[in-house]
């Protein structure tokens, strides 16, 4: 099936690894021009690299801290400079890891009691002034063209908050991720862009398997453990696949997805309670 | 109806005026002693400034969705001030007072106050299971259409009172039938 991507211009954040990877490949892939961003140069630079090849001419990467908005506008703004207005932005931003001495220790991982308030605007500014400041920097673009499509990966605890683990950062604040796209859907509506939501959180990811690692360690018992006792509640009985998650992001930015809008989508192999 | 409360003692956020007023005055009416601090208390009632309702786009959205996000910090202070005292007693009542928004996403004003309302509603999902066995309690009540501060507070207190300890991590939507969400 033809998407209709083939010279759109998009912007995919957290571009360098994993999930933001994957979805800016999927994008080369169905002939849109894509800026990746990160933070580190060098896993970025490798990324575009591997990506270039697949599209020569149609792949940039900008080192940039999306939590920052002045960050965003310029990623935005060297977008249109190389490729034209952007159509496509794709929010992928993690939240703050508290200790980050801690290899994979999770974000925002403690328990209501044991969590500084204060680390509540840590975690707003991660989270939700990156998913804002992006969509606030595409929007004009893509109202002058009356098309756009902005995605958040968002977590599947944005509408079922994973109570089992000691998250309390996300559990409280991506269900304001989500809830502040399904508004920007409503007030985009008659302008051609959508905006939808994916959760997971169960995808296969160097990210997760270092997560995993650390919780092992954290309850002295094994990955294999950890993972099995993960599995076991998916009922699909496997992990996703970052191109999984890609997969349905190439869907919701094509034409054909035109009328699919402030929707949160569980990418998460059933796993998902909510009707 | 007896609220069962007599004697309790609550903390409510801007008890000087408006919605605080009212949610401590229905309190008091119920024998409940205000405090001016969460320390010690059974009760906790926070709220978010009732400025005029905030929009997600333009000039000065990134500001305004930053300043509400002080209610949130604020909030968890407050929750957790008071916490200790619920758990060791075991009985405490934490409110929060949000936006209708948060659940009917489809209208357009104070849309930084869903936002708000959103975040605490997922925080009171992570309280009531690391706290409810402590028979701490976490609701919050949305307010929309017309409700006036007494409606709203009479739905506090209910919330508060020894009959509603069954509720915890849920939301009541006091809006006059105006919302259009279903669940």
């Amino acid at each position: 099936m033809d998407y209709g991507l083939a010279g759109r211009v998009a912007v995919v954040s957290g571009g360098s690894r994993g999930i933001g990877r994957a979805i800016a490949a999927a994008l080369v892939r169905e002939g849109a021009s894509v800026v990746v961003t990160a933070r580190t140069p060098a896993s970025l630079d490798e990324t575009a690299a591997a990506l270039g090849a697949l599209a020569p001419g149609r792949v940039e990467a900008v080192p940039a801290d999306m939590t920052d908005p002045e960050q965003v506008r310029r990623v935005v703004d060297v977008a249109r400079e190389w490729f034209g207005p952007v159509g496509i932005a794709v929010s992928n931003v993690i939240g703050h890891v508290i200790d980050a001495g801690k290899e994979g220790s999770g974000p925002g991982a403690g328990t209501f009691a044991s969590m500084p308030a204060g680390e509540y605007r840590r975690e707003f500014d991660h989270l939700l002034v990156a998913a804002w400041a992006l969509a606030d920097a595409v929007i004009p673009d893509m109202r002058d063209q009356r098309w756009g499509r902005i995605c958040n990966i968002g977590s599947g605890v944005a509408r079922e908050p994973a109570t089992h683990l000691p998250h309390v950062l996300p559990n409280a604040v991506r269900p304001a991720v989500a809830g502040m796209y399904r508004m920007l859907a409503a007030r985009l509506r008659d302008d051609g862009i959508t905006v939808n939501n994916l959760l997971t959180g169960s995808i296969l990811t160097e990210r997760n398997r270092a997560y995993w690692r650390w919780l092992a360690e954290d309850r002295g018992s094994t990955v294999e453990e950890v993972t099995a006792g993960f599995t076991a509640g998916i009922p699909l009985r496997r992990f996703g696949e970052p191109e999984e998650m890609a997969a349905v992001v190439a869907f919701l930015c094509s034409r054909q997805a035109g009328r699919i809008t402030g929707q949160s989508i569980p990418v998460v192999g059933g796993g998902s309670a909510h009707l | 109806m007896d609220l069962g409360i007599t004697g309790r003692s609550a903390y409510v956020v801007g008890r000087d005026s408006g919605l605080g007023r009212a949610c401590a005055g229905v309190l008091a009416a119920e024998g409940v002693t205000l405090a001016d601090s969460p320390v010690g208390c059974d009760i906790v009632v926070s709220h978010g400034d009732r400025r005029s309702p905030g929009a997600l786009l333009g000039p000065d959205a990134l500001g305004d969705l930053t300043a509400a996000w002080d209610a949130v910090v604020r909030t968890v202070e407050d929750y957790r001030t008071g916490l200790p005292g619920m758990v060791s007693r075991r009985w405490g009542r934490l409110v929060w007072i949000g936006s209708a928004r948060a659940r009917a996403m489809d209208a357009d004003d104070d849309e930084i106050g869903a936002v708000v309302s959103l975040a605490m509603m997922g925080l009171h999902k992570v309280v009531t299971a690391e706290e409810g066995a402590h028979a701490v309690t976490a609701n919050a009540v949305l307010r929309g259409g017309s409700a006036t501060d007494e409606d709203v507070a009479h739905t506090v207190a209910f919330l508060c009172s020894t009959g509603a300890g069954y509720l915890s991590g849920v939301t009541l939507t006091v809006d006059g039938g105006a919302g259009s969400a279903m669940f």
